[in-house]
């Protein structure tokens, strides 16, 4: 038996993050979900498998894209050209609803319903699979869902198709929220897992596999992204991972002693040369300069990046790199202000830098959901920490002359 | 911070002059006039600048016209400053050395190097003099809390600027109510982005609708296309029958000619008769030729004409004069015949003149049966006749009786009359009833008539007895008159029968008695006429083949013709006669004749062949052969031509064809076309509309819209993010330097209120403990604990109440503001004791920071020992 465990395609979400794009680029980020697709159905077929799981999040349902239901039938149809079933959970950003789904997809695929249940299949050799899941009927599943799957089926291999996240205990647990051992408990021969995009391997035996996302779309999916290709071997299932993403994501960090932006140029180049990517890679770079920059190279600090990125793009062409994200920080320093004790500065951030003050700071802007949404992630002490450099660059740019 | 060295150039009544000074504490001892104000005034205008020309008193311009300012060397973290203020404007020239790494340092530098202290708090708190002590009291409790509060807040001023210049900044990103800020136009474009967004995402109900658009499409163009095909296929097949109509047609025509199925019309038959016919043609040329020559040889001989002509013809007429001797015999025959038929003629006419009927058909003969019944029928009448006759005879007994009965003929008996009255009244009765309505009526009516009648006849009648033996002979005269008639009835009835039979075989005009006697004479008469058709019928059949003959002969001898046929026979005779003559004439002629009579005999065997020949084959002669031959021939090819139609047309194609007929086929046809054109304009609709729905969805799906937007709308909603993050770390950066401010200041004043308590209390010598700052004003609790405002205490003791807290504010600020005291007779309304205590402060001070007292009290030397105090007499030069 073979066959390819795939989970939470995404596919036409948008890149998050960015600000702009080269148009090259911007192609290839809006294809890139499409591209990485493919490459799993491509293997599919070019592996003959038995089936292809999908654990949900094949797409985010608010987004209602044409694109992405488009491409999904033209996948499916070719599948179904190759007689390759499609078993689907709907996860939290594709949940079911049927009021969108006018056209049902090819008959080849099986999309489960809100309740757990078990398909069978019948596969050419002649051995049965049964396979058990469920599809977010809404957002959130909060309910402890394991307790509907059923135990081992009386079929050669039995799979379980889960898109959630183990319980954390706290009150966020809107994902089928599930356990380890909840999972090890139904003796399955394998459980395909979505909804966290990084590949991992909860347990080895049976194997309980997060297949990750087939293309990272922001700053925080780095590493290598793709899917699963499982073979049987001696009655046991192994899974292979196999790369799928057409663009990387990575954060890097560079310390130099350069004092002019000239310099810390030269650096940065440098570092381009010593880290050529195999993907075309949106880097996150943070550079840290051990020696304070000449004030008036401060100055020109904030449009020294977008510069950067347009003067020297035959070297990031060439590391296959672009940033999307280029700071430079300054030494770690502590505020030395002589005139105010650093108690009252600690008293005063005491009092400044708390979730509630900063949430009554931001007010209004609280309503725009994609500010509340970075305003839930950031924490007072990182907001301190910005401050306390604001407060050092301010302080010492008005005191330059200070030996 | 200490002052090092004042040198003043010119300024007041000093010029050239330089004071050294130590860190610690400087007693500047000197009587009135001897300069101490206008050292403090100097040392406040060297650091601060010199007060404007409005207040020349201040200025201290030196009276002698030395040079005006001076300056003094300042130690800062072991750095000694020059600072040079010479006569400039705004408050003077400056010029400042770092003395220490000997460079020049711009003028402006001077404040920060000063700060925090400036001008104002330099006078509030480090220069003090009479005047100034105590002042602050008399002002209002507020100017309290402000000079308290500034002093707290002291180095604040940056960062105070730097919250301002935040916010500003934060301003101009992002203010709730405002357009123009970055954010606000950032979150105006996402309002825009999400709206565009929404009507892109308009596109995905289109889709839904479209792809379901296309599968019913998809599913009504294959319907069609099957229908098509079919349609097509029906076209297709009823096209061809059409185009194989006229073969059809041909095929039919072809079958429609009569079959002649005769044998022996095949090519060998052809061949044969072909020869047969040679040999005859032959035979002919051999006997023409053979006739010229002997017509060449009779040319010499007299012949009779009828000769000549016979020799032109004489294969022809050999066998007819073959036939001579029998066909005389014939005619005699016939002569015999003819002349047998007359006499059987006369015989018959005369028996047909006795017995025949007017019309002239002659009685049948009767059989035996009818005989036997005809016999027994006339012995039936005769005794009928005997008997009637007999009954004729006791009638008229009877009659001749009843006369006799019948006394008075003229005595009628009247009932008699009354009868006739009796059916007269019945008549009228039965008449009357006729016209009554109702057919019961009429036969009730009818019925009483006849019942009157019957009265009348029957009842009245016998009522008579008189008549009694008439009426027995009356009736006997009835049964006998019935016996009668029913004699008469059968005597008829056998005549009847007698008739019909008569009638039966036409022998109405002969009276019955002799029809028996007859029946010899039709017999008779029946064979002559049967002998008569016998000899008519040899007449015509040897009639017949007589009239051939002589026709034949008239044919080849034209010149017998009109002519009597015995006549012709006597010619004909006489013609062989010659023959025969000329025959013996001599040999040649003799062998030519033979010659010529082989010829005849071979043509004669020749044309026999093909008459045999042509009478096997049915047909008449030659042309009829041929004809026929040929007509066999095109029937043959006919029907091989009908083979291959019918092969070309295939058996499954010509029973379809066999079914219908041209219009019906053309017609389907037509409706065929008209379905299949119909369906290939319903499937190019179809067609067309899959076309621009894969196009639509075609476009729907490639053009990227939403995709685009989304990424935009990520872009700006990360953007947005980097603003507000911006916008919201100002405003908590600006929010931070307030609150440290305030905890600062809120911190300090404490500690300077504690401190001056402290020092209150020492210059006191305890007599007050403690000094508290309210929310309204200071008070000051006295050792035995109770409490004074400032207002109840006495000038010296407020005085020196603003002396602690000045102190106290100096130490306590030391590590921000470390500036040197400086104190100008400040102390001339403490006592002696109060006084001392000071000097003991300042003195301890003294080791902390530099204290500079101005005074004219020798009694400040004696707390001015140690290595870093020194006493400064201002006369002693």
């Amino acid at each position: 038996m073979k066959f390819i465990h795939a989970a939470d395609l995404h596919l036409d979400s948008p890149f998050l993050g960015l600000t702009g794009l080269p148009t090259q680029l911007a192609t290839q980020v809006r294809h890139s979900t499409f591209v990485a697709a493919t490459k799993i159905f491509d293997r599919a077929l070019a592996e003959h498998v038995d089936f292809v799981l999908l654990a949900g999040d094949l797409f985010d349902r608010a987004e209602q894209s044409v694109a992405a239901q488009a491409y999904l039938f033209d996948q499916f149809a070719r599948l179904q050209a190759a007689q390759i079933p499609v078993v689907i959970s709907f996860g939290n950003h594709d949940y079911a609803t049927d009021q969108h789904q006018l056209v049902a997809y090819p008959a080849n695929v099986t999309v489960f319903g809100a309740n757990v249940t078990t398909t069978t299949l019948t596969l050419k050799s002649g051995e049965t699979v049964a396979i058990s899941g469920f599809s977010y009927p809404q957002r959130w599943v909060s309910d402890d869902v394991l307790a509907a799957y059923p135990v081992h089926a009386a079929t050669d291999w039995h799979l379980g198709m889960l898109h959630g996240a183990v319980a954390t205990g706290g009150a966020n647990d809107h994902y089928a929220p599930f356990t380890l051992e909840e999972l090890q408990q139904k003796h399955y021969d394998y459980w395909a897992l979505g909804h966290i995009h990084h590949h991992r391997l909860l347990a080895e035996n049976p194997p309980i596999v997060y297949a990750g996302n087939p293309q990272g779309r922001a700053i925080n999916e780095t590493g290598v992204k793709g899917a699963y290709l499982v073979t049987s071997h001696d009655h046991r299932l192994v899974p292979e991972f196999f790369p799928t993403a057409v663009m990387a994501w990575e954060t890097a960090t560079l310390t130099t002693t350069a004092t002019t932006l000239v310099a810390l140029g030269q650096d940065l180049t440098t570092w381009l040369k010593a880290h050529p990517a195999a993907l075309p890679t949106l880097t996150a770079l943070t550079i840290t300069t051990s020696q304070v920059l000449a004030p008036e190279e401060q100055a020109r600090l904030a449009t020294w990046p977008a510069l950067f990125q347009r003067t020297q793009r035959a070297a990031l062409q060439a590391a296959n790199r672009y940033f999307v994200r280029l700071v430079v920080a300054p030494p770690k320093t502590t505020l030395v202000a002589p005139e105010l004790d650093q108690t009252y500065w600690e008293q005063g951030a005491a009092q400044v830098f708390t979730a509630t003050n900063v949430q009554t700071v931001f007010g209004k802007l609280a309503q725009e959901p994609s500010l509340a949404a970075w305003l839930a992630q950031v924490t007072p002490a990182e907001l301190q920490e910005a401050a306390n450099q604001r407060l050092v660059q301010r302080e010492r740019g008005d005191e330059p002359d200070v030996p | 911070m200490y002052l090092k060295t004042l040198t003043l150039m010119g300024f007041g009544q000093f010029h050239d002059r330089t004071f050294d000074l130590t860190p610690g504490l400087n007693v500047l001892l000197g009587p009135n006039e001897a300069g101490k104000s206008t050292l403090t005034q100097f040392i406040t205008a060297i650091l601060f600048g010199f007060p404007t020309k409005k207040h020349p008193e201040l200025r201290y311009e030196p009276l002698d016209g030395s040079q005006f300012g001076g300056s003094l060397d300042l130690v800062k973290d072991d750095n000694v400053y020059r600072v040079t203020r010479v006569a400039g404007p705004r408050g003077g020239k400056v010029t400042l050395q770092n003395r220490t790494t000997d460079l020049t340092l711009p003028a402006t530098q001077l404040p920060k190097l000063l700060a925090p202290v400036d001008l104002q708090l330099f006078e509030n708190v480090y220069a003090l003099n009479e005047l100034r002590l105590g002042t602050v009291f008399q002002a209002s409790k507020q100017v309290v809390m402000d000079r308290l509060r500034h002093v707290g807040a002291v180095g604040s001023d940056f960062w105070l600027a730097q919250a301002q210049q935040l916010d500003r900044a934060a301003d101009e990103r992002y203010k709730p109510q405002g357009r123009n800020p970055q954010l606000n136009q950032q979150l105006q474009q996402h309002r825009d982005l999400t709206a565009k967004l929404e009507k892109a995402n308009g596109a995905y109900q289109d889709y839904w609708r479209l792809l379901q658009d296309q599968g019913d499409a998809r599913q009504q163009q294959a319907t069609l296309q099957r229908a098509l095909t079919e349609a097509r296929q029906r076209v297709n097949d009823l096209t061809q029958q059409l185009q194989a109509w006229p073969i059809y047609q041909q095929w039919q025509t072809l079958g429609q000619e009569p079959t002649v199925a005769t044998t022996g019309f095949t090519e060998d038959d052809v061949t044969a008769f072909e020869r047969v016919t040679s040999q005859v043609t032959a035979a002919q040329s051999a006997l023409k030729a053979d006739q010229h020559r002997l017509q060449n040889l009779q040319s010499h001989t007299q012949l009779p004409k009828l000769f000549q002509e016979a020799l032109k013809v004489t294969p022809q007429l050999t066998p007819l004069l073959a036939q001579l001797a029998t066909v005389t015999e014939t005619e005699q025959e016939r002569a015999r015949l003819l002349a047998q038929q007359q006499d059987l003629e006369q015989r018959a006419t005369g028996i047909e003149r006795q017995y025949a009927t007017a019309n002239g058909q002659m009685p049948r003969p009767f059989s035996l049966a009818t005989t036997q019944q005809l016999k027994q029928l006339q012995d039936n009448l005769a005794l009928a006749n005997q008997k009637r006759r007999r009954l004729q005879q006791n009638l008229n007994q009877a009659n001749e009786d009843y006369r006799r009965l019948q006394p008075t003929r003229q005595h009628r008996n009247p009932l008699g009359d009354k009868q006739v009255g009796w059916l007269a009244a019945g008549l009228v009765a039965l008449i009357g009833a006729m016209f009554l309505p109702g057919t019961v009526f009429k036969l009730l009516g009818a019925a009483l008539g006849i019942v009157i009648g019957y009265y009348g006849v029957f009842v009245v009648d016998s009522q008579t007895p008189a008549s009694r033996q008439l009426q027995e002979l009356a009736d006997d005269i009835k049964d006998l008159q019935a016996q009668l008639r029913e004699g008469g009835q059968r005597i008829d009835e056998l005549t009847d029968q007698i008739d019909a039979i008569g009638t039966a075989h036409d022998l109405g005009r002969l009276p019955a008695e002799q029809w028996l006697a007859a029946q010899a004479a039709i017999g008779e008469w029946e064979r002559l006429t049967r002998q008569l058709a016998s000899v008519h019928q040899r007449l015509t059949a040897t009639g017949e083949p007589q009239q051939a003959f002589q026709t034949a002969v008239t044919t080849l001898l034209p010149s017998l013709a009109h002519q009597d046929f015995r006549e012709i026979l006597r010619q004909l005779e006489q013609l062989q006669t010659t023959q025969q003559q000329l025959a013996t004439q001599d040999g040649e002629l003799a062998g030519l004749t033979a010659q010529l009579k082989r010829d005849q005999t071979a043509l004669t065997t020749a044309q026999a062949a093909q008459t045999t020949f042509l009478r096997t084959r049915n047909v008449a002669d030659e042309t009829e052969f041929y004809h026929q031959y040929q007509t066999i021939r095109e029937q043959g090819n006919r029907t091989a031509q009908r083979q291959a139609l019918a092969t070309q047309l295939g058996s499954d194609r010509l029973a379809q064809l066999q079914q219908t007929d041209q219009a019906t086929l053309t017609q389907a046809t037509q409706t065929a076309q008209t379905t299949a054109t119909d369906l290939q304009h319903q499937l190019d609709t179809v067609t067309t509309h899959l076309a621009t729905l894969a196009g639509q969805l075609a476009h729907l799906t490639s053009s990227g819209t939403q995709a685009v937007l989304r990424q935009k709308l990520a872009n700006l909603e990360t953007s947005m993010q980097a603003t507000a993050r911006e916008w919201v770390l100002d405003r908590l950066t600006s929010q931070w330097i307030a609150a440290t401010l305030a905890a600062a200041s809120g911190d300090r004043l404490p500690k300077i209120v504690s401190q001056a308590g402290e020092f209150y209390a020492q210059l006191t010598e305890n007599r007050y403990t403690k000094i508290e700052l309210t929310t309204e004003t200071l008070r000051v609790q006295r050792a035995d604990g109770a409490w004074r405002t400032v207002g109840q205490l006495s000038r010296g003791t407020a005085e020196q109440l603003d002396l602690a807290v000045k102190l106290a504010f100096a130490v306590v600020m030391q590590s921000q503001a470390a500036m040197p005291l400086v104190i100008d007779d400040g102390l001339v309304n403490f006592d002696a004791n109060r006084r001392q205590a000071t000097y003991q402060l300042l003195a301890k001070l003294g080791q902390r920071l530099q204290v500079i007292l101005l005074t004219a009290d020798s009694a400040a030397q004696t707390v001015a020992q140690g290595p870093t105090n020194q006493v400064v007499r201002l006369t002693s030069k």
